[in-house]
């Protein structure tokens, strides 16, 4: 096993990802996994293409286990908040998005997703709360990009 | 509803509001490709079996829930059209085309006598077929954006801030669109492009409540706003422009605008009927901008159908119309070559 070769293969997945190709990335995802199981990283990922492909429970292994490697670890956190949310788990998935916000407050899925449990948890004010945090990062990289866009 | 993604609480009830009416299915779809206000490709429209909104993958949060928001007026207003009596948008026929580009070229001959440089033939032509285009799909978008945007306003209270920013984001828009082609396109044809959008801005400053869209979030790009209405922010932008014209015929087309909106009930009970009167008001009003634009016989009502069949013979109906103008000055290669319009 090489370093580089792990690399290419999350770089040919992260490509398929990218295009809404997620089965495809799946595969390179799981090539790279059996060559290097203990990158976080590379669970993370296949555990953002589980949830693009509706398998949530995986989804939330595999976060968990990234998260095994890096408690540390944002996107797991983050990604863990999303799977559960899909799970009908909200009062886990507010705590995972939390534990995401406080390592990276510039989170906007995290803060949404937050938002979008809270309301289903009837506590509206903490909602409206995330869910201003989340717009307000939105629009600054949407701002970002649109100036990108214009090459300025 | 179709989708694995989260959706605020509003939005997925507004989503499911709009099935359960039209009883049909939308499939929310994420897509790299998808432009940024979002796509709708629906049954009405096309002939597939189910809707879909697609939009843009990095739209991930409220930005995503207001294009969804947005396509499901659209769709409700389209299905009740359908299912009441017909959807109809503008279309176009071999002697509407030449109608329409006959008139342009009249207008382009006056601007162009006046011109120092004069416009090479092969350019002024293309500009004949991209101006003529280009009202086409303005006509058949415009008067509905802020229809569309009253409803998600009165309906969705909850995603009132990102409707701000993108009414802010469209504005500029559309106001610094064909800036660089104003030399090109008759006087006229710019003005009027303009003055819609204008109409449009001064209309939903005016109806969307200024409390209400105050951009109370803290975003350090849009501090210069804060303190201002929405009025101001969205009228300061033309009154401060060199399109003092724009802003005359614009007041027109307002006047045109609230005429025909006056009377809708925003929050009435959301019915078949509701929305179907909202499709005949919005006809009414696109022919009464057609006709203040001196317009008339450009396009026709019709099917879907028939506009998406009409877009094939585009290129047939544009040498039809030329040859008419022209006579055999006009031969295939006469298309070649481009203005540099996009």
């Amino acid at each position: 096993m090489t370093t580089k070769e792990v690399e290419q293969l999350i770089k040919k997945g992260r490509a398929y990802a990218t295009r809404t190709k997620y089965r495809e990335a799946l595969i390179y995802y799981e090539k790279a996994l059996a060559l290097d199981p203990s990158n976080p990283e590379t669970w993370c990922l296949r555990a953002a293409a589980f949830i693009e492909t509706g398998r949530n429970e995986e989804a939330l292994k595999d976060c968990e286990h990234a998260l095994s490697l890096n408690q540390n670890y944002v996107d797991a956190w983050s990604k863990k908040g999303y799977a559960l949310y899909n799970l009908g788990r909200f009062d886990e998935a507010v705590h995972s998005c939390t534990r995401a916000l406080t390592l990276n407050g510039n989170d906007a899925s995290a803060w949404y997703i937050k938002g979008v449990c809270l309301d289903e948890l009837g506590k509206t004010d903490e909602a409206n709360e995330a869910y201003g945090k989340s717009l307000e990062l939105e629009i600054i990289f949407d701002m970002q990009a649109d100036l990108k866009r214009d090459g300025r | 509803m179709k989708t694995d993604m989260p959706l605020s609480r509003p939005i997925r009830l507004f989503v499911s509001q709009t099935e359960e009416l039209l009883d049909t299915e939308i499939s929310l779809l994420r897509n790299p490709e998808a432009d940024q206000n979002g796509t709708l490709v629906d049954v009405y429209t096309y002939n597939i079996e189910k809707n879909i909104i697609l939009f843009p993958p990095q739209y991930t949060g409220l930005l995503k829930d207001f294009i969804i928001a947005r396509h499901c007026v659209n769709l409700l207003i389209k299905g009740a059209a359908a299912k009441k009596t017909r959807y109809l948008v503008c279309s176009f026929t071999g002697d509407s085309v030449y109608k329409g580009l006959h008139q342009i070229y009249i207008d382009a001959l006056k601007d162009e006598a006046k011109k120092a440089k004069k416009l090479p033939v092969h350019k002024l032509i293309r500009m004949l077929n991209i101006l003529y285009t280009n009202f086409n799909n303005d006509i058949n978008e415009f008067p509905w954006n802020p229809i569309t945007n009253a409803i998600v306003y009165h309906r969705i209270p909850q995603i009132r801030k990102t409707q701000l920013y993108y009414l802010m984001k469209e504005g500029k828009r559309d106001m610094d669109s064909m800036m660089e082609y104003e030399d090109i396109i008759p006087r006229r044809y710019f003005v009027l492009s303009k003055s819609m959008f204008y109409a449009r801005d001064l209309y939903l400053a005016k109806i969307l409540p200024a409390d209400e869209l105050m951009p109370v979030i803290n975003i350090p790009q849009m501090k210069k706003f804060n303190h201002l209405e929405v009025k101001e922010m969205l009228t300061t932008r033309w009154t401060q422009t060199s399109w003092y014209q724009s802003k005359i015929f614009g007041d027109a087309m307002l006047d045109i605008m609230e005429k025909h909106l006056q009377n809708i009930d925003w929050n009435a009970e959301p019915s078949l009927d509701y929305f179907h009167d909202i499709y005949q008001t919005g006809v009414n009003m696109t022919n009464h901008f057609i006709s203040y634009m001196s317009m008339q016989g450009w396009f026709i009502w019709e099917t879907t159908k028939h506009l998406q069949d009409a877009q094939r013979k585009k290129a047939e109906f544009e040498f039809g119309a030329l040859k008419k103008i022209f006579g055999d000055l006009i031969e295939k290669s006469t298309f070649e070559g481009d203005i540099g319009y996009p």
